[in-house]
């Protein structure tokens, strides 16, 4: 009965919240096209100004970004654009996928396989996000 | 190599039917609403066929198709739209093992986004980001702007992961909590509960932030606590200074402590129990970069990264990256980077050049990868790759393009790959073209 009650409480507490907001959305689609990696500078004054694609750490970066505002990435980037990399089952290094694009920021350059055994023992926590629960298959090729 | 039998955790045959139907019949429901509100497809495919041998000198020849749809639906009080994505693969050459053919649905899921509190609901296989949370999951996720700029998010359903040595669990649900002031700070509390039957697999909390006082200063980071195993996992934060517009000065802070960020895995190579990682061991990383772009159509950065470990000794990476990219036609880049850690053979030159370059509709890529090991693994301290590509833009939407990868390797002395690659963009309505 007191679960009832409090689940019930929070309930109309988040609906008065909710109805007390009356924020604008962020733009579903980015008002302007965009071509190739923007600085977002170069017309916002506001937050989006650290967005800049250019700046050597924004690949570093750009997990906070997500995480906190995704709705703004999503003004540019669909869904299949995050999947590129962060997928589920892949059996095809994103860098193999883009080999005419080498520009590019993509993990694993070069011949990776025999680099990941320095790399994967200095810093294993990189290896993490992708590799510990998600396209581990292949590890257990060696790592059974 | 051969492709190893596969379990997949998120591959249960009822949620699948679940999400299928549901998604089945919001599509019909977004399909049978055209004639009153402006719905767009879009999509694009990418077929690729690779060639190369595995380690037993088998010829493959696996052929994918990446298929990517989106439906959209845009109501007077908010947006419908159904994302599906997924991959197949069937191989031309080796049909000798029924692991021949291979797929998986990346995301597939109904979401719904209000004009007004950025309210968001999705339902169906999705990547949730959301504080501690990097995770895909089949369920629901629910966003919204409340008042006073609180900002709340929950997410509950089945965690999809592949399992190849552990069991990823049946549930995960959590949430985030955040007060954002627009021009100069977010921040943000979030959970993330992972289980088994009501036995916790996983239970982390975190705090994140992001401060930009002032337009040059954006700081960003997160802390992250694993109340089963009672320690900090991370602490990472990244600030960044932009004195000027041609110059990126940037710090970098993590700290980590294995015990508690290993916590439970699925991958036997990440898990504290197979003898690569020490279970006490603390990681320490600092270091920066500065990212120059003063002169014209060239961009220049130097990077350090410094580990110190509590258990093993210490390790340096640094190195120098620079590209130069012409408005039309030529872009080109170098970099040099050194591994330098101190126990062990973990120690590295790499050298790297690349260049493209465009003819039109046509355009041709080589790069170069060297790495020169202190010591040798497997006998050999030289490693190189070599890669050719070449791409041509039928039109705006089609493209064409091959590559051939030579690569000397710790494990192969010569190895010789290829692929072709055909992606196609398609729309209709307003937002699809």
């Amino acid at each position: 009965m007191k679960n009832t009650a409090l689940i019930a409480f929070l309930g109309l507490m988040l609906s008065v919240l909710y109805a007390c907001a009356n924020t604008n959305s962020i733009a579903r689609v980015h008002p302007e096209e965009v071509k190739g990696l923007p600085r977002c500078a170069e017309c916002h004054t506001d937050q989006w100004t650290a967005l800049n694609h250019q700046a050597q750490d924004f690949y570093l970066k750009h997990k906070f970004y997500a995480a906190q505002q995704r709705a703004a990435c999503t003004t540019c980037h669909k869904e299949s654009f995050c999947v590129e990399c962060h997928a589920h089952k892949e059996e095809i290094k994103p860098n193999d996928k883009y080999k005419d694009r080498p520009e590019l920021s993509l993990p694993h350059r070069g011949d990776y396989l025999s680099r990941h055994r320095v790399d994967g023992r200095i810093n294993p926590v990189s290896c993490l996000k992708c590799h510990g629960r998600q396209n581990n298959e292949r590890c257990k090729t060696c790592h059974r | 190599m051969k492709i190893q039998k596969k379990t997949t955790g998120a591959a249960r045959p009822c949620a699948l039917k679940i999400m299928g139907s549901i998604l089945f019949s919001c599509s019909l429901l977004v399909f049978g609403q055209t004639a009153a509100n402006a719905t767009s497809v879009s999509g694009d495919s990418l077929t690729i066929l690779r060639m190369r041998e595995n380690t037993q000198n088998d010829f493959l020849l696996p052929i994918y198709e990446y298929l990517h749809l989106s439906v959209t639906d845009v109501g007077s009080q908010g947006t419908t739209s159904v994302e599906i994505g997924g991959w197949g693969r069937q191989d031309l050459a080796d049909r000798s093992t029924d692991q021949h053919t291979e797929g998986d649905i990346q995301y597939g899921f109904l979401s719904y986004r209000a004009n007004r509190n950025n309210l968001q609901l999705n339902a169906g296989r999705q990547f949730v980001i959301e504080g501690v949370a990097t995770e895909r999951v089949d369920g629901l996720y629910l966003r919204s702007d409340l008042a006073a700029g609180f900002t709340a998010a929950a997410y509950v359903g089945n965690p999809v992961v592949t399992e190849p040595n552990f069991d990823g669990g049946e549930l995960i649900y959590g949430g985030r909590v955040a007060h954002t002031l627009p021009k100069y700070y977010s921040i943000g509390l979030s959970l993330l509960r992972n289980e088994t039957d009501g036995e916790g697999l996983r239970e982390e909390q975190g705090i994140d932030l992001w401060l930009h006082p002032m337009q040059q200063i954006d700081i960003t980071g997160r802390s992250t606590y694993n109340s089963l195993s009672s320690g900090w996992m991370e602490h990472a934060y990244t600030a960044s200074v932009t004195p000027m517009s041609t110059v990126n000065v940037s710090a970098t802070f993590q700290q980590v402590n294995y015990e508690d960020y290993f916590y439970h895995v699925t991958t036997s190579a990440l898990s504290l129990t197979n003898g690569i990682l020490v279970p006490g061991e603390e990681m320490w990383n600092i270091g920066g970069s500065v990212g120059y772009t003063g002169v014209k159509n060239l961009a220049i950065t130097g990077e350090y990264n410094h580990y110190e470990y509590e258990i093993a000794g210490s390790a340096d990476y640094f190195g120098l990256l620079a590209s130069y990219t012409t408005p039309t036609a030529l872009t080109t880049g170098a970099s040099f980077h050194r591994m330098d850690g101190s126990s062990g053979p973990l120690s590295y030159y790499q050298y790297r050049v690349w260049a493209t370059q465009k003819f039109g509709a046509a355009d041709v890529t080589l790069d170069f990868f060297d790495v020169d090991f202190d010591r040798g693994i497997n006998g050999r301290e030289n490693t190189y790759s070599l890669a050719a590509a070449a791409g041509y833009d039928f039109s705006q939407n089609l493209r064409v393009a091959a590559d051939v990868d030579y690569l000397r390797s710790t494990d192969f002395d010569h190895e010789l790959r290829g692929l072709i690659k055909v992606s196609y963009a398609f729309g209709f309505g307003k937002e699809g073209q």
